[in-house]
């Protein structure tokens, strides 16, 4: 019985080494280990034995049987790595992938997705308005009645009034998200964080910084107790997620009729690396985040106490962001359509 | 406003390099564009703030590097006082009589000077105003233009002589007058423009420009030196309507120092005594229905650092205040400032606080991020941006690239079908080719696609973005629509990806009505995306898998080819509630090939039950569409 056993095995053992390929590997254990297979028709044959022998025997079977597995399955990977390896052998792998047909998502949706990310993260929630806007919210909610000399700094396109009720002037292209901050403010009371990504209209001339369609993200925060240096804090995080944190930030003094203290945030030009070029009018610096304490008139308009709550706003010059953040040294390469551009994202 | 960095250092010692000085000009609320070295000078270019007609002056600038740099500031001083001569001819002043209104004309501050010699200004003064960009006219305006540049209070010399009457009033245009300005510039003046006439003409544009019948000419003898306060809104409402823009309006419709009237008449005064002669030949005109005094503001300590979220030092902020000239007074936790009148962006408290904020310097300030609770509740006009990103993502997974275009459109690029006369259109565009709110994706795709034909053989793009509805303004409305363009794509092939952009986002509709075929080989599609976004069911519930094992088979079906595929389908379906689903196999002419599964929920399927089915299924076929089964 032992000698049988170990017969088999070694049999079994030579045949799976010397088989080339899966098919006889498949007979060879069916001969050995099917049904009527040799090993199994031998361990029928244990129950014949006496009694104190069959342990023995029994530990001897179910180790031939292990090793003929064993091997077995060894054989089957070899055989399969030798066929990948000899198909291989037939391919230049060092070829080109193909690769599968994927579009490419614009550089402007890439960067404000994680503009959304970073903002969420800090508990603001996105809102989306409406760019035919009245100029009520546009200006004069805002703190800038009608008049008022800063509306040159927002050049308008109006909208032809002709067969309708409006008020020539009344409604336009909103020349700024931050028309969003009254709409939303009178709505609810504060706390309040809030982003408003979109897109804005200036009569303006075209060139490689200014363009008469522009995208800006517009924010603000309203609570009882909100001070100016959270709204440096809260740029610098920002811009640091968005731009690396490396980058160079200085902030500057500005007005704007709805902000008092008034904040400009400048990051350092990456188009020509601080240097001066064109795109940053050769200084160095790119104006990114205009920004400030909301102006009291600004609440008050909405009816809140600007004695009990204050509040911060900026706006993320979007179009520009993403221009420096892939050295672009054109604002109109965002809106042409010339794939060789798109392919790059 | 251009600042010389020589002129600045006659009332300012500055002991900062010029890239120093850049910077926290900067900082201070003076954007400092662009530094230029010249043989002798540093020019400085600042961009100044609507709020600030005061900085709109060399002093101004002067007196913002004092505060920062806490200096003080040499004013010149006066000599005149203004007191007609004793030397005049025949001991007689020259008369004119002068009729003006507070409201449209606050301030009206004027003397005569007679014996003047027009002539050439002198070097320094040339070269100062050459510097401040500004062509030298001849003394007498030189010296004008020069002082208001000095000082910020706009200055008008008017020839004595050709004003008739000796007679000036100040009233409001009706509307339609015809004005020629000291430029030779023919204006029709708008109604309600403040101007000043003499017993039969208008000689002057208030606050915008003089007029060329009351000038200063080689033989101008006399004159007439008006220094006014102007109402801000009335000059910036002729100035707009007439897009005519001048340094004296852009100060008036600021806001000009109401109390600088009479020390920027001294200036002028003096400085034509020396270089063109003459004598004071007048008293002091100084008409005004009010005082123009400083003001009062207070600032509590504990709402300044409140607000800035920093502790400035008492010390340092009575430092500040004073070197900002404010006088601060401290009683206990509140500071009384005073304004001076050239200051008038300051207000409110707010006003005084960013005061404090800039010269202590923005940079200067620690951060922090800010501490109140997060808001839970949705905000109106709320936007949730995961559902864009979805839907970009299924299409860029299919091949699509994504495009951003403008929302102003030609109307020479209007496709058929869509009349100019039906959209929004902008009164003032910036050209023709931007001048109607789109109402489609399509047309921009459309140039898109063309613009790329010489580097690409494939091109599918799309665009997410708004387009704009209403006959007119009354019926306005804006939408997103989703657009895509494709010249590689069979129509089944969109059908496909908007049936799994539809079923993804849990709306069940057939899309194909979204799709239009252009031409043989371009295809495109557009929805109503904020629509479509009403309609979402994204709450997705697992269905346990199937216990037992489906019978699967594929059905060949001979019909019309005419009839449809869904109804096919749908007829199919109806017949069994073992059927648990169909799909199109292969299509050839008349021959289509469907894949059946048949399952039970609760048990294994039968052979029997599932050649019944298919039975019934046939007959229904046959009855319905006169189909034939194909062996």
């Amino acid at each position: 019985m032992e000698e049988e056993l170990m017969q088999i095995k070694n049999s079994a053992v030579s045949m799976i080494i010397e088989a080339v390929d899966q098919k006889e590997l498949e007979e060879i254990k069916l001969q050995f280990l099917g049904r009527s297979g040799r090993l199994t028709l031998t361990l029928k044959e244990i129950t014949k034995l006496p009694k104190e022998k069959r342990p023995e025997i029994g530990i001897l079977a179910n180790d031939v049987k292990r090793v003929i597995e064993e091997t077995l399955e060894n054989q089957m990977s070899n055989l399969k790595s030798q066929k990948s390896h000899e198909i291989k052998k037939r391919i230049d792998t060092t070829a080109p992938g193909i690769k599968p047909n994927l579009g490419h998502l614009h550089p402007m949706t890439q960067v404000l997705y994680e503009v959304v990310e970073v903002f969420k993260s800090l508990g603001f929630q996105a809102a989306d308005g409406p760019e035919i806007e009245t100029d009520h919210y546009n200006f004069e909610a805002l703190n800038i009645p009608k008049d008022h000399p800063a509306r040159d700094t927002q050049q308008t396109l109006y909208l032809d009034t002709r067969n309708s009720k409006v008020t020539p002037g009344d409604i336009i292209l909103r020349t700024q998200t931050s028309a969003m901050q009254g709409r939303i403010m009178e709505k609810v009371k504060p706390p309040l964080r809030v982003i408003v990504p979109g897109k804005n209209f200036r009569y303006e001339q075209v060139d490689a910084s200014h363009g008469f369609e522009f995208w800006q993200v517009e924010g603000f925060l309203v609570d009882t107790n909100v001070r100016l240096t959270d709204l440096f804090g809260t740029i610098d995080y920002v811009l640091r997620k968005l731009m690396g944190k490396d980058v160079k930030l200085k902030f500057a003094t500005t007005n704007f009729p709805f902000v008092e203290p008034g904040v400009d945030t400048y990051i350092s030009c990456t188009v020509c690396g601080g240097r001066g070029c064109s795109f940053c009018k050769y200084s160095g610096w790119s104006e990114i985040m205009p920004a400030g304490m909301i102006h009291p008139n600004v609440l008050k308009a909405v009816g809140y106490n600007s004695q009990k709550v204050s509040g911060f706003a900026f706006a993320i010059g979007l179009s520009r962001l993403v221009t420096l953040r892939y050295q672009m040294d054109d604002l109109r390469l965002l809106t042409n359509p010339d794939m060789r551009i798109l392919e790059q994202f | 406003m251009i600042a010389p960095l020589s002129w600045l250092k006659e009332y300012v010692e500055i002991t900062l390099t010029s890239k120093e000085l850049r910077e926290k000009l900067t900082e201070v609320g003076l954007g400092c564009e662009k530094i230029t070295k010249t043989s002798d000078d540093t020019i400085f270019e600042l961009e100044i703030t609507p709020n600030r007609p005061d900085l709109l002056s060399i002093i101004g600038v002067a007196r913002e590097i004092a505060a920062m740099e806490n200096k003080s500031i040499r004013y010149p001083e006066p000599k005149t006082t203004l007191k007609p001569s004793s030397h005049l001819p025949g001991g007689k002043l020259l008369p004119l009589i002068i009729k003006t209104d507070p409201e449209i004309n606050p301030r009206f501050t004027g003397v005569i000077v007679s014996g003047i010699k027009i002539g050439e200004s002198p070097k320094w003064l040339k070269d100062k105003l050459s510097k401040m960009g500004q062509r030298s006219v001849n003394n007498i305006v030189d010296i004008t233009n020069f002082v208001m540049l000095e000082l910020g209070n706009p200055i008008h010399a008017f020839d004595y002589d050709k004003i008739e009457g000796n007679i000036m009033i100040v009233s409001q245009a009706k509307g339609g007058e015809r004005f020629e300005s000291v430029d030779e510039i023919v204006y029709r003046l708008p109604k309600g423009a403040v101007v000043i006439s003499d017993r039969e003409k208008i000689i002057d544009l208030c606050g915008i420009k003089g007029g060329k019948n009351s000038g200063t000419y080689n033989n101008t003898r006399n004159i007439f030196i008006r220094v006014p306060v102007e109402v801000p809104n009335l000059i910036r409402r002729t100035s707009v309507s007439l897009g005519l823009r001048s340094e004296a309006s852009s100060i008036f419709e600021r806001g000009v120092n109401a109390d600088g009237t009479i020390d920027a008449l001294k200036r002028c005064v003096d400085l034509i005594l020396e270089i063109a002669g003459g004598e004071v030949a007048s008293n002091l005109y100084d008409i005004k229905s009010q005082e123009f005094k400083p003001w009062k503001l207070k600032l509590r300590k504990e709402r300044l650092n409140q607000i800035l979220g920093i502790e400035i030092p008492v010390k340092r902020l009575m430092e500040i205040l004073s070197a900002l000239n404010l006088s601060p007074i401290l009683t206990r936790d509140v500071v009384e400032v005073t304004i001076p009148t050239y200051r008038n962006d300051l207000k409110i408290e707010e006003d005084l606080i960013e005061e404090v904020a800039r010269i202590y310097g923005y940079n200067n300030f620690s951060k922090t991020i800010p501490i109140g609770e997060i808001p839970t509740n949705q905000i109106p006009y709320f936007k949730d941006y995961r559902l864009d990103e979805k839907v970009k993502n299924i299409l860029k997974a299919c091949g699509f690239s994504e495009i951003y275009t403008y929302s102003l459109i030609a109307e020479k690029d209007l496709i058929e079908g869509i009349n100019s006369q039906n959209l929004l259109r902008v009164d003032n565009p910036v050209s023709r080719d931007f001048e109607y709110l789109r109402p489609t994706l399509k047309i921009n795709l459309l140039k898109a696609l063309s613009q790329n034909k010489s580097n690409f053989k494939k091109i599918n793009l799309f665009e997410l973005g708004k387009v704009y509805f209403g006959k007119n303004l009354d019926t306005a409305t804006e939408t997103y629509f989703l657009s895509g363009i494709s010249n590689s794509k069979s129509f089944l092939e969109i059908k496909g990806l908007l049936e799994k952009v539809f079923e993804d986002f849990g709306v069940k509709e057939d899309p194909a009505k979204y799709i239009e075929i252009l031409n043989s080989d371009v295809i495109c599609f557009e929805f109503d995306f904020s629509e479509f976004t009403k309609r979402i069911k994204l709450n997705k519930k697992f269905i346990p898998l199937p216990k037992y094992p489906p019978i699967v088979e594929d059905l060949s079906i001979v019909t019309r080819e005419d009839v449809k595929t869904a109804d096919i389908i749908a007829e199919m379906k109806s017949q069994s509630s073992l059927i648990y689903n169909i799909s199109l196999l292969d299509q050839y002419k008349n021959s289509r090939t469907f894949h059946i599964v048949y399952q039970h929920k609760e048990r294994n399927l039968t052979l029997e039950e599932v050649s019944k089915t298919r039975e019934k299924i046939l007959k229904s076929l046959r009855e319905k569409f006169q189909a034939s089964f194909k062996q």
